[in-house]
């Protein structure tokens, strides 16, 4: 349980030649428990690059955040981790140049924050869950901090006494200062949550403490830049992370662009390798190998093929809403996943989205129970037409700011 | 769409904008805990620009293709207006009242100003609102959590405060603006139509407290219920900005009565009417023509026959002629829940508060 603070000390973001894609995490024999931003232990980690790409998959209802959001590039966030034998942390560093806190009692001020996601099931590492916050059977646990100091839950304590405005409390002096005392404890100052997750619109909040994890954020005003740490166990109920390689992806909000669930940078899938242990090659592999491919025929079949219903940024062939807008599915999306929805595209259809919305345009059929892509499988296709589209597809995404 | 579904209907030629229904349910739902800027339960002044400000031109609803549009959350101060209060203590030192911030807005500041020049053609009316329980909220479209949902015994439209995390994408697809961020929990809330008492056989709190018994409340598959005759048997009741396409649930007798306007020496023209009626035209559609006339003709029928079944509906001498509620239905359902106390009716207000596996979440794609 840690407080949002501020801090001019702390090392910014320092340059090296060591990046890497692929995650390493050292290993070490110190607790990580309560690991801070600033401890040594950091030193001691390799650093990688990480690409958070704006989420243009689908877009949100508020009209003056998205005017803010339509420019949008992309960033890097780098990325350090750390673990012992039974903890695992991670610090990731982004810039972000607007100090963004949510404010006090206002309707229209949100917060900075970032969240790591981890994927339940990453045996076969062609099928991972879909990053948005997972699909069916492909679960996904997220932690979440956001820039929200003092919250009060809703429903959870029954203490509607705390809950009246302070001038109707018929309390004066020390008694007043008590009641305003009790208020405050009644808060949560640090907005972190832990969610589960399979799918858009299922994300649940786990309250019951079933997570032992902390999550910190601390904010250089002198580089403009975040600082976040995330510590759990390598081990939970929800996920085991006690494996040569694994999957994190990471995303980031900027409350000074309104930003907020659907408006934020995420990155896709990124391998992470516990230092020491053998194996996990296929994961790393799969998240981190260039795919091959002839570009420029990827773009011409995917002009033939894809673009009568999915936008982007450059090929605007038909109308909005028709199919997931593909402007950034390169940074977010790893070569798997992409060939199995141009193959399968029932393999994962995220729910929710789009029914009531847009219902003209619905992205899936409910059939027997059963959510139904409205996208034909592709899987006629031949493989280098195929290959050359992935690495096509690969290639859209925004430019750093 | 829900199985079945509660309506309210509001007479605004009875409407004398005494505020009393806003009390109910401030006193009631939202003079506490972050709630305090909001009114669940408004009145205002038309024509003006409403609460919040000018929400008729902040976005949200269905365009006529039925895709959600975007829109505007309003600023606190700016739109819907700080809650402030007066140094009270100091008056007896003989200080002159002072509001403790200096504001530049809140809801009611242009009551009673309306339109036209005094005394020829001034006009205005009063409009009641709440959350529609619409039938296609844009609220519920909007939201990515899925934390907003239709009830399904009775079409109330409620904040699942579990699931919801503050995103505000409703209040950007509301039309109406009626759906409220409340900073102090970060999550958002709205008018729950009272139900906790309406599954008491109790009407919401401000029909309860209307001094001028202009709210009827009940379901609208009832053929009994006032609302069921006033909306589809009569169809003297219409929904406010059904252009928006959220099918709204809270419909409107159209104010058809107002005084004549004047002559340049201040004399009745006989037979002219205040209210233009391109401006309930524009509030309550093209149905509002035939309405004002079925009115017109059934005063003109009660003045020679004595007689008339819409305006008998429309008086309202007892609170029993305006409500029409089934604590029954509700017993029904709450015995139906297995293991649950009678209320709240609504498991999902239970469900997710400890959760350890993916909730309440269903393959259709919600809960409507």
């Amino acid at each position: 349980m840690k407080k949002i603070l501020l801090s001019g000390v702390v090392a910014g973001l320092t340059a090296s030649s060591l990046w890497s894609a692929n995650i390493v995490a050292t290993k070490v024999h110190h607790s990580l428990e309560n690991i801070s931003e600033v401890s040594p232990l950091w030193k001691e980690a390799d650093t990688a690059e990480v690409g958070l790409y704006p989420q243009t998959t689908v877009k949100m209802f508020d009209k003056k955040a998205n005017e803010m959001n339509a420019e949008n590039g992309s960033k890097m966030a780098k990325v350090q981790a750390l673990y012992n034998d039974s903890e695992i942390a991670f610090l990731v560093r982004w810039r972000d140049n607007t100090l963004s806190i949510q404010k006090g009692y206002r309707s229209d001020s949100y917060g900075d924050g970032f969240a790591v996601q981890f994927a339940k099931d990453f045996s076969n590492p062609e099928t991972l869950p879909y990053i948005g916050m997972g699909s069916e059977g492909r679960e996904v646990l997220v932690h979440l901090q956001k820039a929200a100091p003092n919250t009060f839950e809703p429903n959870g304590h029954g203490n509607v006494a705390l809950q009246v405005g302070r001038k109707n409390t018929n309390a004066f002096n020390e008694e007043l200062a008590q009641f305003d005392a009790d208020v405050k404890k009644a808060g949560v100052v640090d907005y972190e949550r832990t969610f589960v997750s399979a799918g858009f619109r299922s994300m649940t909040e786990i309250k019951d403490g079933s997570v032992n994890s902390d999550m910190n954020m601390v904010y250089n005003i002198k580089r403009n830049c975040w600082k976040g740490t995330l510590n759990r166990p390598l081990k939970d109920e929800y996920v085991n992370l006690d494996a040569p390689a694994i999957p994190v992806a990471f995303a980031v909000w900027d409350g000074g662009k309104n930003n907020r669930d659907g408006l934020k940078l995420l990155s896709g899938w990124n391998s992470v390798t516990l230092a020491g242990k053998d194996g996990g090659d296929a994961l790393v592999s799969a998240l981190n190998d260039a795919p091959e491919g002839d570009v420029v025929n990827g773009k011409a079949q995917y002009e033939m093929n894809c673009a009568a219903c999915h936008l982007t940024k450059d090929i605007q062939m038909t109308m909005p809403n028709m199919a997931p807008e593909l402007s950034n599915i390169g940074g977010y999306a790893s070569a798997g996943y992409i060939r199995e929805s141009i193959v399968d595209p029932d393999a994962v259809v995220v729910p929710g989205y789009n029914r009531n919305a847009h219902p003209n345009t619905p992205w899936y059929n409910v059939v027997d129970g059963k959510r139904t892509s409205t996208m034909p499988s592709f899987s006629w296709l031949d493989e280098k037409s195929l290959t050359d589209i992935v690495a096509y597809v690969k290639t859209l995404k925004a430019e750093e700011e | 769409m829900s199985k079945r579904q509660l309506a309210m209907v509001m007479d605004l030629n009875k409407c004398i904008g005494c505020q009393t229904c806003t009390v109910a349910c401030k006193t009631q739902w939202t003079n506490r805990n972050g709630r305090e800027y909001m009114y669940w339960n408004n009145v205002e002044t038309y024509p003006g620009s409403g609460y919040p400000k000018n929400w008729m031109e902040l976005g949200g609803g269905f365009d006529a293709a039925g895709d959600l549009q975007e829109g505007v959350i309003p600023n606190l101060e700016a739109d819907y207006g700080v809650p402030w209060d007066y140094n009270y203590e100091s008056l007896a030192n003989g200080e002159v009242m002072t509001p403790d911030t200096d504001p530049t807005w809140g809801p009611n500041w242009d009551e009673d100003e309306g339109a036209g020049a005094f005394p020829q053609d001034n006009y205005f009316f009063y409009i009641p609102r709440i959350c529609n329980h619409c039938t296609n909220p844009g609220c519920l479209s909007a939201c990515p959590r899925d934390a907003i949902f239709k009830r399904d015994q009775d079409g109330v439209v409620l904040v699942d405060l579990d699931r919801c995390q503050g995103y505000r994408y409703c209040i950007a697809g509301c039309p109406y603006k009626k759906i409220y961020f409340n900073p102090k929990i970060s999550k958002s809330e709205k008018c729950i139509l009272c139900f906790p008492r309406v599954e008491q056989g109790l009407p919401p709190a401000c029909a309860q407290q209307c001094v001028g018994r202009i709210r009827f409340v009940g379901f609208l598959d009832d053929q009994e219920s006032q609302v069921h005759k006033l909306v589809h048997k009569y169809k003297v009741a219409l929904p406010l900005r059904e252009d928006y396409g959220t099918q709204p649930n809270i419909y409107y007798i159209p104010p058809t009565e107002a005084p004549p306007k004047f002559d340049a020496e201040g004399r009745i023209i006989e037979g002219s009417n205040r209210i233009p009626v391109e401006e309930l035209e524009k509030l309550f559609g093209p149905e509002v023509h035939r309405v004002i006339k079925t009115i017109k003709g059934e005063i003109e029928k009660r003045k020679e026959t004595g007689k008339s079944e819409i305006l008998d509906l429309l008086i309202a001498y007892q609170h029993s002629e305006m409500f029409r509620l089934d604590n029954n239905y509700y017993q029904e359902i709450a015995k139906g829940n297995v293991g649950q106390a009678v209320h709240p009716v609504d498991e999902r207000y239970v469900k997710g508060a400890h959760t350890k596996a993916i909730s309440h979440f269903s393959v259709g794609g919600g809960h409507h």
